[in-house]
């Protein structure tokens, strides 16, 4: 008889690293997933508000203003982008998504008055016509870019990297290849599509300032350009992006979500959200172009608490990739039996690189994908998206601020060490900050 | 009595003059029905002729720096001179002749058109590309088509090494020597559609296809997946 109780397990040959390495051995590759890091990593939970009481006022929920618009590319564009909200939806392209999540994403961006973005598949008619706001992403593969769809862009985001992957290229396996998607980025259908991680056409910072310039000569400075990048040396990056001539930068942390990648890059590469804005927003200082330049911060942001700190934290505005998913259905308990087909389970899927998506999010499996109707994936984004930005204003007012922008550091402590060092804020409830 | 015909022609002296402002003239002329427009003193500056999506033809007399003509479509260019990196980039459509020698990247992510280059490319001929024909009647550089998606390449002299690594679709043709091929690059046998294409695309440039001993490099096909036995393993692969 086994006594589950006592069984001992190696802390380094852990259940998973077992599976892991044996899984290896099957495939004779790495191993590749969607979501990003599953690791601990320092997090906005680990910050709390210090609210108003007798040395400030709250201000009335319901009653007394607080402020929500959002300017982005203020620095050269002639149009910037004007938002309702300071929450934005991340690039994740058609291929990695439905044609159903695409589309919804981007009516529920235009039903609360925010962008969203494109992704590494080019811009897709339908989704063009349902995003009043919509970012154009100019990726390594330039799957499906072109001057026609450039000129009905909002705004142009530079890809060099994402927090799930810095350094790494785009994977989408063949069973997402569909004619559609082959199509879109000129590849043969079926192909385990893996992607450049570098540009085609510039190499360091000095090419990418004129690569900027080409950019807005193709679209007459009109609209603003974004520089995406995955947190890495983050206060170098940030400052060269600025040099280049960025408008908005837009960083991304290693919590933040893809649809594939090898589960080596999310574990193990990178820096959190966390430590990332607040290294953007000193390199933005020091340059003094905080404020001129927008930051834009992903990775991991999944309620109110969240975005309100990282604008405290000095962020103009944020994106939001996986949650937006989860809103749709993600990781939902329904159609188990489909989950359990993919080895997983509602609340444990991590499978998008697979496009067996149980719940029709990201697949291009033309039953799945019935799964999540426009009408109704659009209903829960924008439900979702104007819940948190309740709570960010709620915080906001309970902070005395008429306008969630004028959010601050001062309004935030920390409740961790590594919180305290990583955000530079002092532990709650003494004058210390770590480091 | 026929009408004498009127040369719908102007010129751009671009000393003097930012690149914005040589653009924005340029896409006014052309707005204006304007058919031909040249660019004196063009002083290597970076990205003129961007983003051009009339019918336009411009001619640029003297050399010009990266992204000479890129993401544009329809436009017919020709560069009296040399250029830099990624001439014609994204080019959709229409034509570019480079009178000279291209940089790094010449041609990189077209996806349809033209662009002839008289002299040599640099490294990266070619890379991404998607579409349309790409010529070098010179040599080429390290890593040319590299990750080369669809269209043709033409080099009449020598190409570097890495020649074609991990192309998908499309073919690339070569006159002279290959210093090597990359990964899942293979020579193909020559077929007469093959001739009948160079000779109409090299005739119209004024060189003599039959000078060259020409082979056609295409994809051996054996990246495009993944070496798993079969789907199940990769539904497992998380
Ligand atoms: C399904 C999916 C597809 C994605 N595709 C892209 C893409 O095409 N281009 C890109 O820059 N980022 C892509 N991303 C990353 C997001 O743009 C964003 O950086 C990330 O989702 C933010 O973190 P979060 O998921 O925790 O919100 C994708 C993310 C997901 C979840
Ligand atoms: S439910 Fe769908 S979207 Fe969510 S993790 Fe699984 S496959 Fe990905």
């Amino acid at each position: 008889m086994v006594d589950k109780q006592t069984l001992e397990t190696s802390s380094t040959y852990t259940p998973q690293t077992i599976k892991a390495i044996q899984q290896r051995a099957e495939l004779g590759r790495y191993l590749i997933r969607g979501y990003g890091a599953f690791r601990n990593v320092p997090r906005f939970d680990d910050l709390v508000f210090l609210t108003a009481s007798l040395t400030r006022f709250p201000l009335e929920g319901y009653r007394e203003k607080c402020l929500t618009k959002t300017v982005l590319g203020t620095r050269y564009a002639k149009r910037p982008v004007e938002l309702e909200i300071p929450i934005t939806i991340a690039g994740m392209s058609f291929g990695a998504l439905s044609h159903n999540a695409k589309v919804s994403l981007g009516r529920a961006a235009t039903l609360v008055g925010t962008s969203t973005t494109t992704g590494d598949g080019g811009m897709l008619p339908a989704e063009r016509e349902a995003s009043a706001k919509l970012v154009y992403q100019c990726l390594p593969s330039r799957y499906g870019f072109n001057v026609r769809d450039l000129k009905q862009a909002d705004a142009i985001e530079i890809v060099v990297g994402q927090g799930a992957k810095p350094g790494g290229g785009g994977l989408l396996l063949g069973q997402k290849v569909s004619k559609v998607v082959a199509g879109m980025r000129t590849l043969p259908e079926g192909i385990d599509q893996r992607s450049p991680c570098r540009h085609p056409d510039w190499v360091g910072a000095d090419d990418l300032k004129i690569k900027i310039e080409e950019l807005r000569e193709a679209t007459d400075w009109q609209i603003p350009i974004y520089v995406k990048m995955g947190a890495t040396r983050v206060k170098d990056d940030v400052k060269l992006a600025v040099k280049a001539g960025a408008d908005v930068v837009v960083l991304d942390g290693m919590e933040g979500g893809t649809a594939a990648t090898q589960s080596i890059f999310q574990e193990n590469t990178g820096i959190p959200t966390l430590p990332a804005l607040v290294q953007a927003v000193e390199a933005l200082k020091e340059l003094n172009v905080y404020g001129k330049v927008q930051l834009v911060i992903s990775g991991g942001i999944r309620t109110g608490p969240d975005v309100a700190k990282a604008l405290a934290l000095g962020a103009d505005a944020v994106s939001l990739g996986t949650a937006t998913l989860i809103a749709m259905g993600c990781n939902k308990p329904v159609y188990l039996e489909d989950y359990h087909k993919l080895g997983t389970e509602p609340y444990h899927c991590h499978h998008c690189h697979t496009g067996m998506c149980p719940v029709g999010i990201t697949t291009q499996d033309e039953e799945l994908m019935q799964r999540l109707p426009v009408e109704q994936g659009t209903t829960l984004v924008a439900n979702y998206l104007q819940s948190i930005m309740m709570e960010v204003q709620s915080l906001a007012r309970a902070c005395g601020k008429s306008d969630v922008h004028n959010l601050e550091r001062e309004d935030l402590v920390a409740m961790t060490l590594e919180a305290s060092a990583m955000a530079k804020l002092p532990l709650a409830g003494t004058d210390f900050v770590m480091g | 009595m026929q009408q004498p015909t009127v040369l719908k022609e102007t010129v751009i002296d671009c000393e003097g003059l930012s690149t914005q402002e040589i653009n924005q003239r340029v896409k006014a002329l052309a707005a204006e029905g304007i058919e031909r427009v040249k660019l004196l003193n063009p002083a290597g500056k970076h990205n003129l002729a961007v983003g051009i999506v009339e019918p336009i033809e411009i001619e640029i007399i003297g050399s010009a720096g990266y992204y000479c003509g890129g993401l544009s479509s329809g436009l017919n260019l020709e560069v009296l001179g040399n250029c830099s990196w990624s001439l014609g980039e994204n080019l959709m459509d229409g034509q570019i002749i480079v009178r000279g020698n291209a940089s790094a990247n010449a041609g990189a992510t077209a996806s349809g058109g033209r662009i002839s280059i008289l002299g040599n490319a640099g490294a990266r001929a070619g890379i991404s590309l998607k579409g349309g024909t790409l010529i070098v009647a010179g040599n080429v550089g390290y890593g040319s088509a590299f990750m080369m998606q669809q269209g043709r390449i033409v080099i009449c002299g020598d190409a570097g090494d890495n020649l074609a690594d991990s192309i998908y679709e499309g073919a690339i043709y070569v006159g002279g020597n290959i210093a090597s091929l990359g990964a899942d690059a293979k020579l193909e046998p020559m077929t007469a559609q093959d001739w009948q294409f160079l000779e109409t695309e090299l005739n119209s440039l004024e060189i003599n296809f039959a000078e060259y001993d020409f082979k056609k490099i295409v994809s051996a096909k054996e990246l495009h997946h993944f070496k798993a036995q079969d789907w199940f393993k990769f539904k497992d692969a998380y």
